[in-house]
């Protein structure tokens, strides 16, 4: 209703507005951002693209597609071996999305992924393809399942290989296997997809596809046969992956005369239909107007619209078995779709699919309104963010540094720093987040045991005797040029790792498995482990066990009174080095006021760093300005406002910068 | 409705003079829109009439003060970012006290026009009210005030008395550069009316001088002095900048020694500040080598404030110190937050409540004069006061004064619960000992007994008198500790 709304008002067939609705429907447009407009753009072009197919030819009737007819797959790639631009080669090989036509990758829609040229949500299209199989022309519908590359990501890659049947993996032909490769033939092959090799970047003048054959034959035993060669930026070779994918890869097995049951992969939350839940069907078939429960909640929900992503939302009337599409179920908030959900028929009973791995939180982090009375925006932009992006957890937390807040898990880093920029870019809030940390566990004599998310809830000087503690681990996979290993093991066993595994991928690679405590690969990691390896080294990680450790937690005291904000909680024997670095940075950030401040860093009562920042000697206008008042009064209001940018502990007022800046201390 | 009917008596209370009928119309268009600010109403009616050093009302009364800007240099100096006209030496302005006579600048064109068009603006400069109480101070700044002939200086103050009236008494300070001016000249001043002269010493060391870019040297001073003193000049003053470059402790307390030698009945001592756009302030970076440190600059600051006093100068000012009975009465009038006239290219006025600057640009201003002339600028003279900004003001001049902020008034004009805010941010100060607090028979009270006094607002509005920063401690950091108010006046 309000795509043809906006597409009439484009037109200008219709100069009125007849009634409120459509007046509140058009201000609301006027005053969305420029992110929305972009969505608006491609909402309003697909308006005319049905328009014009609803003269041209009849609606999709996906009751030409059965099961047979129908492939399911997805991309996995290590970052930049070009799975983005491969999925638009497909796209405009299957005349789904026109060449050239609208913006490079086309699945990266949030500004974040254009920016940084990752894929962190998702998406799904539907394409369609004649080929000659089994010697008929058959035509047939293959939905393109994108998933993120990034560790971080791994949840959103394995909810969307729990709607494949196969996967294309896309190793760059000059890089050859890296971390994330591995990580992600894994998650591919623990869900037992097929999996058709393409060495991607053929036509770079270092490629050298004999030798990526040779690594995916050592490392992962495919058969370097069934490896296609394709350039997706000339376009070399790029006529063999739909058929690949048709011939090689199984078709989706549910059953078309069970019942309903469909798995709920993915959800956002559109300002004019409201939630959209991305299904795919595994049994049975759905029709627009029936009603569907929820096995999670017990909801039940009329589908008010049901189509496939074409890649826009298309409707279609019906899903069919094996097809993978959208619904339109009139859910308020995507906290309803629980995303790993079976969707069936109300007043039937199914067994519920198996659900995927659910969300595992790895990285805290506070976030704070920059300036203190923000709080309600903040509020209100983080619930919009999250509408989008389940796979936050939030709480409300206070600090008495700074005030009201919320404390985040994240997925990892990425996802953390991910999360913040969306905030800011797509939300306008200006937020402080205090040093990230991992989820710890402490036990106390008692034998009680606290799970702590934020440093500054664990007591400094507990009542009872911790009696052991610990911390979460990953498994880490690096690859690197032979070279660095002497550097990435002293780097490695710095941060308290343990070697797994190291073996050669070929004469120039060398492969390691490490485990490593989570807090220490938490900040700065990659960056020191690229510097060390000039950038060669890739590297990737899965959260293992929990692991005994000596933690101690290091309070951050200014004049003597504690930042909660500030405080860490470290490994005892790095105690010492964190903390004198910890003070070092604060003191270059702390301006000097009109008193002495003393900044400590201190294991409960132990003071174990220290530096003071001498008071402020002078601060005075002396000066012949004569009668120029105005003048005077200008700088000294300059000054007062520099004041209100602060955060005030105690009587110390800290600069915003100071706790971005503690950031990047390991 | 409620509102006119609330303020419809106040019309049959007061009586119609001049003053209350503008200040009936600034009650009633902040009326609307400034509700929150019922107590300072209340307070106009009520003190306006009882009270007329009411720091409500102080700023409204007509100007006794005119600043005059007499902008021309022979060169402009390092540090100067003042508007300011630089004659260049080839000019006959070159002075030499050997070959040179007094009228000699009568002959540059720029000083007679850009005079004759400063009289032109004081002549179409409408007056601030019917009772016209003539001048009590006029003050040449500049630029270098005594570059300007004797003739024309009469000029300017004839026409200052023909338009304003001048008292017989009144104080004429004049800003006067050693090496500008000879013993004929000053005694052509001294006719006129000059009665006190300030010297733009700056220094006593001839590597110093020469690095500022001043246009003399240290004989120059000398012979300036002696001039003064045998003109019968009694009411002089000496300018000091302290924290220039490559100034040493030594050289600081040389050039006070030597200042205090001289004795003069007013020093004023200015720490250099950078200023953007000046040679200083591309070549340098204040805190870092060639100036002193933070800590350096505060030592000499000290410095002054401690040898000036020991040799009985009364540091009435942040940056002021005078013999008994030579305060710079020009001066009072601002920190006092009192009207005064400005005249001349880019000098400040202060006129019914409104601060204006003219333009620093010569075309600009010389543009402004001829608007003036042509019809009224319109200086919004019905602009109502902001109450923020007024106690802003009040604040900040008040501090930079010995004397402090007068608690009493201020608690009067603005309201008892701003006051006690603003003491409360300065309680910590005061126990620092960066401000001190005393009662209102001038004696100092406690840190104790003014957090005592905070408590009890019926007690502290009796004992309170005023709120002072301590020197040098809190003049040091006076712009942290103003601040401090700012904050709270306008958070």
């Amino acid at each position: 209703m309000s795509s043809l709304y906006r597409a009439s008002k484009a037109l200008k067939l219709c100069r009125a507005t007849p009634t409120s609705f459509s007046n509140n429907n058009y201000t609301s447009r006027l005053s969305s951002t420029c992110y929305l407009d972009s969505v608006l753009e491609w909402t309003q072009s697909a308006f005319f693209a049905t328009h014009s197919s609803h003269n041209a030819k009849p609606t999709i009737d996906l009751c030409q597609y059965s099961s047979d007819k129908i492939r399911n797959f997805s991309i996995i790639a290590h970052v930049d071996h070009g799975k983005s631009t491969l999925a638009d080669r497909l796209l405009e090989l299957t005349g789904t999305i026109r060449k050239g036509h609208g913006q490079p990758q086309y699945l990266d829609k949030l500004q974040v992924e254009r920016e940084r040229g990752i894929t962190v949500k998702a998406q799904t299209a539907t394409m369609f393809h004649k080929h000659s199989f089994l010697r008929t022309e058959t035509e047939f519908l293959m939905n393109l399942i994108d998933t993120p590359g990034h560790v971080d990501f791994s949840y959103e890659v394995s909810r969307s290989l729990a709607a494949c049947q196969g996967a294309l993996l896309v190793v760059d032909a000059a890089q050859g296997v890296q971390a994330q490769t591995v990580a992600n033939f894994y998650l591919a092959f623990e869900s037992n997809l097929t999996i058709i090799p393409v060495i991607n970047k053929i036509d770079q003048p270092t490629a050298d596809p004999d030798r990526i054959k040779a690594q995916l034959k050592s490392m992962f035993d495919l058969d370097p046969s069934e490896a296609l060669l394709t350039s997706a930026k000339t376009g070399q070779g790029l006529e063999q992956v739909l058929p690949a994918v048709i011939e090689r890869i199984p078709p989706p097995p549910g059953k078309s005369n069970s019942l309903l049951r469909m798995l709920l992969l993915d959800s956002y939350y559109d300002e004019y239909k409201g939630v959209i839940c991305h299904v795919a069907v595994v049994d049975g078939a759905l029709q627009k107007g029936e009603k569907i429960s929820s096995a999670a909640t017990g909801q039940s929900y009329e589908v008010l619209d049901v189509g496939i992503m074409h890649p826009e939302l298309i409707p279609t009337g019906m899903l069919l078995t094996g097809q993978v599409g959208y619904i339109v179920s009139g859910m308020r908030s995507t906290k309803e779709a629980r995303v790993g959900d079976t969707l069936y028929h109300t007043r039937s009973t199914v067994e519920p699919l198996p659900g995927f791995k659910p969300a595992k939180h790895m990285v805290f982090s506070g976030l704070y309104p920059a300036d203190g009375s923000d709080f309600e925006a903040l509020n209100h932009a983080i619930e919009r963010l999250t509408c989008n992006d389940a796979s936050v957890s939030v709480t409300k937390e206070s600090s008495s540094a700074l005030g009201l807040g919320f404390r985040c898990g994240f997925l990892g880093l990425l996802h953390m720093d991910v999360f913040h920029q969306r905030l800011e870019q797509e939300h306008g809030a200006h937020v402080i987040s205090t040093v990230p940390t991992v989820p710890y566990i402490f036990e106390y004599a008692d034998g009680s045991k606290k799970h702590i998310h934020n440093p500054a809830t664990l007591p400094s000087n507990p009542k009872q005797r911790v009696t052991a503690c610990w911390e979460p681990t990953v498994t880490a996979t690096i690859i690197i040029p032979s070279e660095y290993v002497g550097s990435v093991i002293t780097l490695c066993s710095e941060r308290r790792g343990e070697q797994l595994e190291h073996s050669f991928i070929d004469s120039q690679r060398a492969f390691m498995k490490y485990r490593l405590p989570l807090r220490e690969i938490v900040v700065d990691f990659y960056n020191e482990l690229k510097s060390i390896t000039s950038g060669y080294a890739s590297f990737d990680y899965e959260d293992a066990d929990y692991q005994d450790s000596d933690l101690v937690k290091l309070d951050i005291l200014l004049n003597g009174q504690p930042v909660d904000a500030m405080a860490t909680i470290v490994h005892r024997l790095k105690a010492q080095r964190v903390g004198r670095e910890l003070v070092e940075k604060l003191k270059k950030y702390i301006d000097r006021q009109m008193f002495e401040i003393t900044i400590q860093a201190a294991i409960g009562s132990k003071v174990i760093a220290r530096e003071t920042v001498s008071a402020m000697r002078k601060n005075v206008l002396a000066k012949c300005y004569g009668g120029d008042v105005t003048r005077k009064r200008k700088l000294l209001e300059k000054q007062k406002e520099g004041k209100k940018r602060m955060k005030r502990i105690g009587s110390v007022d800290i600069p915003q910068e100071a706790f971005h800046e503690l950031l990047k201390v390991s | 409705m409620l509102l006119k009917s609330a303020f419809s008596p106040i019309f049959t209370v007061i009586p119609t003079t001049n003053i209350h009928r503008k200040l009936l119309r600034f009650v009633i268009t902040n009326a609307l829109t400034q509700a929150c600010l019922q107590n300072v109403r209340q307070n106009v009616s009520m003190y306006a009439e009882a009270n007329p050093s009411s720091l409500l009302v102080v700023h409204k009364l007509p100007p006794t003060s005119a600043y005059i800007h007499l902008p021309f240099c022979r060169k402009r100096c390092h540090y100067c970012d003042f508007p300011i006209i630089a004659l260049g030496s080839s000019s006959s302005s070159s002075f030499s006290s050997s070959t040179r006579t007094a009228n000699d600048d009568c002959e540059d064109p720029r000083i007679l026009n850009y005079v004759e068009t400063l009289c032109r603006e004081m002549k179409a400069t409408k007056l601030s009210s019917d009772s016209n109480p003539p001048l009590e101070t006029v003050f040449f700044g500049g630029g270098t005030p005594s570059l300007v002939p004797p003739n024309l200086v009469a000029l300017v103050l004839d026409t200052l008395s023909s338009k304003f009236g001048l008292c017989a008494n009144a104080e004429i300070s004049m800003e006067m550069d050693p090496g500008t001016f000879d013993e004929a000249k000053m005694k052509q001043l001294s006719g006129l009316g000059v009665n006190r002269v300030s010297l733009g010493v700056q220094a006593f060391q001839e590597e110093l001088l020469k690095a500022c870019g001043r246009a003399h040297g240290v004989k120059e001073i000398h012979e300036a002095v002696d001039i003064v003193k045998s003109c019968g000049v009694e009411n002089w003053s000496v300018d000091l900048i302290s924290s220039l470059p490559h100034q040493t402790p030594d050289m600081w307390e040389e050039s006070l020694e030597l200042a205090i030698q001289i004795q003069p009945t007013h020093v004023s001592v200015y720490d250099l500040q950078v200023e953007q756009g000046t040679k200083f302030g591309t070549l340098f970076t204040p805190g870092e080598f060639p100036l002193p440190s933070e800590n350096q600059s505060a030592e000499f600051y000290k410095m002054a404030s401690r040898m000036l006093r020991d040799a009985g100068y009364d540091h009435y000012e942040i940056s002021s110190y005078c013999k008994n009975g030579y305060r710079c009465k020009h001066n009072l009038t601002y920190w006092r937050n009192k009207s005064f006239y400005g005249f001349g290219l880019g000098s400040a006025s202060f006129v019914g409540g409104v601060r204006f600057s003219r333009p620093r640009r010569l075309k600009d201003y010389m543009g402004y004069v001829q608007n003036l002339e042509n019809g009224p600028v319109n200086h919004s003279e019905d602009s109502f006061t902001d109450y923020k900004d007024l106690a802003m003001d009040i604040v900040m001049l008040s501090l930079r004064t010995a004397r402090g902020l007068d608690l009493e008034s201020f608690g009067e004009a603005f309201g008892g619960s701003l006051l006690l805010s603003i003491c409360q941010v300065y309680r910590p100060y005061v126990e620092t000992g960066h401000m001190i607090c005393s009662d209102s028979n001038g004696r100092n009270i406690t840190s104790d007994e003014f957090s005592f006094l905070l408590s009890d607002e019926r007690k502290m509005n009796k004992v309170l008198g005023f709120l002072r920063l301590s020197d040098p401690d809190g003049f040091l950091l006076s712009n942290e500790l103003i601040s401090l108010a700012f904050g709270i006046i306008s958070p």
